[in-house]
């Protein structure tokens, strides 16, 4: 197979969301002895922005956005060991640590900034739902995370992203992430109030936050 | 018939697994699936179908569907199965009545079919955030005086004492049954104390709270209405099987409530559609509901009024109301807020959808996505009940060229919808009236429906 047909067929699969597709042909990648880097970035990240275009007009949805997700992720199970040995490293934008506060168990919007950020190439550590403010700051710690994001969908849950930075303030710990909020309930005002550093009313606008506040965008 | 304590063993006994391959092996592949096997297609065209047959058909779906599936408990990491036969047995036994409200206000709440001249059960009011007891007085008063709201919805505090509310929290437990002995002191200022409150407990996130709250000393009563949530999709927790253990216990009211969200687990419309329908079946099996409201949404827009989830609205609610007997309540989310022209024309859309569909209740539409503090006033739940009586007098078909006019009108500014005013920037907190700015944009707003033919009395 051309190198070319490689490249677009990894991008088609990522795109169709399908799996099978997106590691035969990281397989022929590397038995053609492509430059994985390149495979990387102009075959699945190129997939990957055309699935979070489609995603940000609203023709597609969640299901097909997790299932590009996991056709990328499955590539690169394949790749990885050849990007190592070649001491390469994709480009990676930053990590963003994300859960719902305490006394709030929605998921759904978080998985998709989620689920849109890593399209976007982020490492998202998900803490899933339900986390309070001691634990989300431990595990940023140990992910060493760039930026937290706490999501809500409650009015009555929206006094924990509050206290979650007053909490960073009292451990002096305020300048070692950018905290970004968001959720149903949650506005620019309340983003401002509270003093997070940024806010995004829909998923969409997550990953143009996240690297305006890392400065890479 | 399958008891709570049936459906809670199957919490503990059934299968088990992660709440990720739920959504992501069980869930999303068996949605896909139905939805092509049953050949559910969203038409953007025709907002709100006449499609009997196609109605039938999403119920089957949904039967299927859910019978595949079950519901995920995030407390046990279990789902709890049901088969094809028991999912038709529970609709066979279901009553399709709730009694509510207690004296001159006693009413029965039914079932209503697409296209029915019948005026369907107007619920008022919204639990929308109140900054301040004596706002949710006066709002909670305003819906008790009118006269054809067979039932309220009252606000949450924002606070009690100034001390902010957080869920599961001692202020929580205080406002919450702060908030309840307001709602019925209110009622009892507008000279209806036996109107029924059924969006209970506001201002209570935690089962306990709710718990608490609705010991009878402090006001309610069996005929009022609990709210016992799903979480989206189709999963359910210990804390809202608590709050149906409880109420069972009781004999009190219990309302299902569910609000799929077209663009996540459920992906497009179709699919959302499904989802929908098979919430109604959740509510009879799981919280064992009595009534339902359910509240559909665009995941990005946070509203009810797009093309898309106009079309799952009424593609579910005929959906259920032609074979489901579940009186349920169609509440819709509006982006505009109060003292827009954008609000009536969603709050018109979504009511000629659900009404015209079969719906057996439908609640005065919530301005501003329900997100901004004190941001509804009496003016929107007088438009609602207005607007649901004409709707009643139209055909689907009718209703659906209405609403494709109005989508003309609002569709494009749904994602820069102005959030418009709080109760205090157009009523007189005093007297509780209306300011003139706003009664004029009322009048100009019916106007406008009646000369496209909307047949207002």
């Amino acid at each position: 197979m051309e190198k070319d047909q490689i490249l677009e067929n990894l991008a088609s699969a990522i795109v169709d969301g399908d799996e099978d597709m997106a590691i035969e042909n990281a397989k022929a990648a590397l038995g053609q002895r492509m430059d994985p880097l390149e495979t990387v970035e102009s075959g699945l990240s190129k997939g990957m922005d055309q699935i979070g275009d489609q995603f940000g007009k609203g023709e597609v949805f969640l299901p097909e956005l997790l299932m590009a997700a996991n056709a990328f992720k499955a590539a690169m199970e394949i790749l990885k060991p050849e990007l190592e040995a070649q001491k390469m490293k994709t480009a990676q934008p930053g990590t963003v640590l994300i859960g719902t506060v305490k006394g709030d168990v929605h998921n759904i919007g978080k998985d998709i900034v989620s689920t849109v950020l890593e399209t976007k190439g982020f490492e998202v550590v998900d803490l899933g739902v339900d986390n309070d403010t001691l634990s989300l700051i431990q595990e940023a710690d140990k992910a060493k995370a760039d930026v937290i994001a706490l999501s809500c969908l409650m009015t009555t849950t929206m006094p924990a992203q509050r206290e979650f930075i007053e909490v960073l303030e009292e451990m002096n710990m305020r300048d070692k992430y950018f905290v970004i909020v968001g959720g149903g309930p949650v506005t620019q005002e309340w983003a401002d109030e509270i003093k997070a550093d940024g806010y995004g009313e829909s998923a969409v606008q997550a990953p143009i936050l996240v690297k305006k506040l890392l400065g890479k965008s | 018939m399958l008891n709570f304590l049936d459906v809670y063993e199957r919490a503990l006994k059934g299968p088990l697994m992660t709440e990720q391959d739920f959504d992501l092996k069980v869930f999303i592949p068996t949605l896909r699936k139905v939805v092509k096997e049953y050949g559910i297609v969203y038409d953007p065209e025709n907002p709100i179908p006449s499609d009997d047959t196609a109605a039938d058909n999403l119920f089957e779906a949904a039967v299927d569907f859910l019978s595949q599936v079950g519901i995920y408990c995030q407390d046990t990491n279990r789902v709890i199965q049901f088969s094809k036969d028991e999912v038709t047995k529970v609709v066979q036994e279901a009553s399709g009545r709730c009694f509510a409200g207690e004296d001159k206000e006693a009413g029965v709440f039914g079932m209503r079919a697409p296209d029915d001249g019948k005026i369907p059960w107007l619920h008022v009011g919204s639990g929308i955030v109140a900054s301040n007891e004596e706002m949710m007085s006066n709002l909670i008063e305003s819906y008790g005086t009118i006269a054809e709201a067979n039932s309220i919805s009252i606000s949450a505090l924002d606070n009690i004492r100034g001390i902010p509310i957080s869920a599961g929290s001692p202020a929580e437990m205080y406002a919450a049954i702060r908030g309840v002995k307001i709602g019925r002191e209110a009622l009892r200022r507008a000279g209806r104390p036996g109107l029924p409150i059924m969006n209970l407990i506001s201002t209570a996130a935690a089962a306990v709270t709710t718990i608490a709250a609705s010991a009878p000393q402090f006001g309610l009563r069996s005929t009022d209405g609990w709210l016992v949530g799903a979480i989206s999709e189709m999963k359910i927790d210990f804390g809202a099987m608590n709050k149906t253990a409880y109420l069972l216990n009781w004999g009190a009211n219990i309302g299902a409530e569910t609000a799929p969200i077209l663009g996540g687990y459920c992906g497009g419309p179709d699919g959302t559609a499904v989802v929908s329908t098979a919430y109604i079946l959740m509510g009879l099996l799981i919280q064992k509901g009595n009534y339902q409201l359910t509240f559909p949404v665009h995941f990005q827009h946070g509203c009810s009024t797009t093309r898309d989830v106009l079309w799952v609205v009424s593609s579910s609610c005929q959906a259920a109301s032609r074979n489901t007997p579940m009186p349920v309540i169609w509440l819709g989310y509006m982006a505009g807020g109060p003292n827009t022209k954008s609000y009536f024309y969603e709050s018109a859309a979504y009511l000629l959808s659900a009404v015209t569909s079969g719906a057996p209740a439908v609640q005065t539409p919530h301005p501003a996505k329900a997100i901004k503090v004190d941001g509804i006033t009496p003016m929107e739940a007088r438009f609602g009940v207005e607007m649901a009586g004409a709707a009643a007098q139209l055909s689907r078909e009718q209703a659906s060229e209405l609403v494709n006019q109005l989508l003309e009108k609002y569709e494009s500014q749904i994602p820069t919808a102005s959030s418009g005013s709080t109760y205090q920037e157009c009523y007189d907190e005093i007297t509780g009236k209306p300011g003139v700015e706003y009664i004029s944009l009322f009048n100009d707003v019916k106007e406008e429906l009646a000369e496209m033919g909307v047949p207002f009395k």
